[in-house]
């Protein structure tokens, strides 16, 4: 009895030892692998535990057509569906813990689950023995379990793995499991990608993936405010084509792309998706518009529908090829029907009549032809109110100014006529717009491909004149501009910005 | 506080934490948007030894649009130009990224001292010089650099020297063609600013008449 007595309280020391050694090994497990232990229970010795498998890296894996439904047909056995995937489906295990784990016994291992079934059967059952094998008395082996799995090892052990480069699953029906495992893979990385965190190359702040966005094309990451800033300024400014991704080497990779040509329309810029993750309904509206507009005027024969309201370009009809014919000017916008003259913009006057001016144009200059305070003019200014004379004299005079500064001022870019002024810099231009190369004294167009053969060859009249025009007398042209006083009177050409605006 | 100044302030700690660049970023008044950068010329080219001083302006929509950069101190490179220190470099313009810095830029400008691009120059004249002989133009740019960039032999030495002699290094002319033009009766500054401009210098001498340069100089 005595002896009886003893053996118990052994047992029950035994017991005590081992319950808290499960404690502890089931401590250590949740806090390195929390995404794994899904149950708790473990007083009671029950245990539950959910492994993904991670590869580490994006590794190839094979769908192979078992043949086990349709053994007959030879076509579809053998056939293979393959992804690039870096995560496999979890692993489900239903464990009991006996009393004397881990000193005695080996956990006992209820049920073994594969998530989509991936695994066939009897690779389970190999696994589960090869499980069991691996314990040894008196050491824990949930870790190990959990590692084996976790890592993927478990796959070169079940024989899935013969060709390093891929893992080979055969499954009865690949074109239903394939799917199944690009999508658990996918949500696998944006809940990686969410968790993770980056530094943003812009605002230089670390950030949870979660408040970043990674970049199709090239896998960039930054934080979506910085995005939103970037995008929402080009946006702002009209300028579509910086709509993209903001690293150096995208950026040089778009500029010269862009650069070469109208096969590259867009190149290197971002999808509307992305652009959508990061900017409101507003920008996005605006964006396509820069888009669509920046496509069209492509055509410089493109015209804007004059309506205020509509704006709708207008492309040149199909001409019998008399481009000198009056009729040339006539365009019908496909919109509103409005018939206009492309030149003047407004209603058709025919092809034989000229432009007119406007009205109120030719009214103010009338007026101001008249000698001030003359009764004439009193006249004028009563019938059709001082003030509104003045306003009308004042918009004139504006108008006068601006384009008398345009003239003065600015070059108009060959290619798509849009004014350019130069702030610093030599003559050799690229239009920002539509990435013309042109000449800022003559307005010339230039190659891209050897820019600087308008300026080195003798004989053009822009020959050496890389820099020589320099109204501000500041900025880059200085360094050739010192020797400029002694050079005016060799053949010193007069740039047409110094025309005289003739009324 | 704004996102700009947030990131100038990070950029310009950065900067004083990284000793190994031998980038330096310093305050010119009360305003981080307007600062003063410094590199040392790069090594086994005429500007080593020197020290370049950059002038930073930080505009309103940094890092967006690019920083305004121009060398403070006089610099002779095909890609600056040597009157206003205006830089022509493609980061600064069409090829500037949100992600480049302060110091990556000035790095940058630091590699276009080792690598001059005189097909796309910023100073045609120096630009010819450069093409014309490399020889010479190492010779000028290294005598600008101990004059203006406080380079090897510039203590106390440039000082003493005639101011004469100066001038004609700095034009980058052999002394010899100028005194040839001066005994002609013409002003020494003048001759300098003609041959200068004619790039009489290497291998163009044997090219240019000596009529040509009486003409020009008769102007």
């Amino acid at each position: 009895m005595s002896v009886c007595a003893h053996v118990d309280q052994d047992q029950d020391e035994l017991a005590e030892t081992c319950r808290t050694m499960q404690l502890e090994e089931w401590q250590v497990l949740e806090s390195i692998f929390p995404d794994c232990c899904v149950s708790s229970d473990i007083t009671q010795g029950n245990v539950r535990l959910e492994v993904s498998i991670e590869l580490g890296y994006t590794r190839s894996i094979a769908v192979v057509d078992d043949g086990s439904i349709r053994p007959s047909s030879s076509a579809t056995h053998g056939s293979e569906i393959r992804d690039e995937l870096s995560s496999l489906p979890p692993l489900l295990l239903t464990l009991r813990l006996p009393h004397d784990y881990p000193l005695h016994a080996p956990p006992e291992i209820v049920s073994l689950q594969v998530t989509h079934s991936w695994l066939p059967q009897p690779r389970i059952k190999t696994l589960q023995e090869h499980l069991s094998g691996m314990w040894q008395p008196g050491e824990g082996v949930l870790y190990p379990w959990v590692e084996y799995i976790r890592s993927g090892d478990f796959l070169e052990t079940l024989g899935m793995c013969d060709d390093p480069s891929v893992i080979r699953i055969p499954h009865p029906a690949p074109h239903l499991l394939a799917p199944l495992l690009k999508a658990h893979h996918t949500a696998a990385q944006s809940s990686t990608f969410a968790q993770t965190s980056y530094t943003c190359a812009i605002c230089l702040a670390p950030h949870k993936g979660a408040a970043c966005l990674q970049l199709i094309g090239c896998a960039h990451v930054f934080c979506r405010a910085c995005l939103a800033d970037f995008w929402g300024l080009c946006i702002a400014e009209g300028d579509v084509a910086r709509v993209g991704c903001p690293d150096p080497e995208c950026v040089r990779d778009r500029e010269r792309e862009q650069a070469e040509g109208s096969e590259g329309l867009g190149a290197g810029e971002v999808g509307e998706e992305e652009v959508r993750r990061v900017l409101g309904e507003e920008d996005i509206v605006r964006w396509r518009w820069l888009k669509q507009k920046r496509a069209l005027e492509r055509d410089p024969s493109m015209v804007h529908c004059p309506m205020e309201f509509c704006q709708t370009p207008v492309p040149k009809p199909p001409s019998d090829g008399d481009d000198e014919s009056g009729w040339a000017r006539l365009r019908t916008c496909p919109s509103c029907e409005y018939s206009f003259c492309a030149f003047c913009k407004r209603t058709w006057h025919g092809p034989l009549s000229d432009c007119p001016l406007s009205a109120t144009e030719s009214f103010v200059r009338e007026y101001l032809a008249l000698p001030a305070s003359s009764p004439a003019r009193a006249t004028i200014e009563r019938r059709f109110g001082r003030a509104t004379v003045a306003r009308l004299v004042a918009a004139y005079e504006e108008e006068q100014a601006n384009r008398k500064w345009l003239d003065a001022s600015t070059m108009r870019c060959p290619g798509c006529e849009v004014k350019v002024e130069k702030s610093v810099g030599c003559n050799h231009m690229t239009c920002a717009k539509c990435k013309q190369h042109f000449c800022y004294r003559c307005g010339e167009k230039i190659q891209a491909s050897n820019p600087y053969a308008h300026f080195s060859t003798p004989g053009l009249r822009c020959f050496s004149k890389l820099f020589d025009f320099d109204p501000s007398g500041e900025g880059a042209g200085a360094g050739a501009g010192e020797g400029r006083g002694a050079w005016a009177g060799d053949d010193e050409w007069q740039p047409v910005e110094l025309f005289e605006f003739v009324q | 506080m704004d996102a700009r100044l947030r990131r100038v302030n990070k950029e310009i700690t950065d900067c004083k934490n990284d000793k190994s660049s031998n980038i330096r970023i310093d305050l010119i008044d009360s305003s981080p948007f307007h600062l003063k950068g410094s590199f040392p010329g790069p090594q086994d080219t005429p500007y080593e030894g020197g020290h370049f001083e950059v002038d930073i302006v930080i505009p309103d929509s940094y890092p967006f649009q690019p920083v305004k950069m121009k060398f403070i101190t006089k610099v002779y490179h095909p890609n600056v130009s040597s009157a206003s220190g205006a830089i022509c470099l493609d980061i600064l313009k069409d090829a500037w990224s949100p992600v480049l810095t302060l110091k990556s830029t000035l790095i940058s400008l630091q590699s276009l001292l080792c690598s001059p691009e005189p097909n796309d120059p910023q100073d045609a004249e120096v630009a010819k010089h450069y093409t014309t002989s490399k020889r010479s133009f190492d010779e000028t740019a290294r005598y600008w650099t101990q004059i203006y960039a406080g380079g090897p032999g510039s203590r106390g030495k440039v000082e003493s020297k005639e101011p004469a002699r100066d001038e004609i290094a700095i034009a980058g002319l052999e002394k010899a063609h100028v005194d040839q033009f001066e005994a002609l009766g013409f002003e020494r500054s003048k001759v300098i600013d003609v041959l200068r401009r004619l790039n009489y210098r290497g291998a163009n001498v044997a090219k240019i008449a000596e009529d040509k340069i009486v003409e020009e100089l008769l102007k």
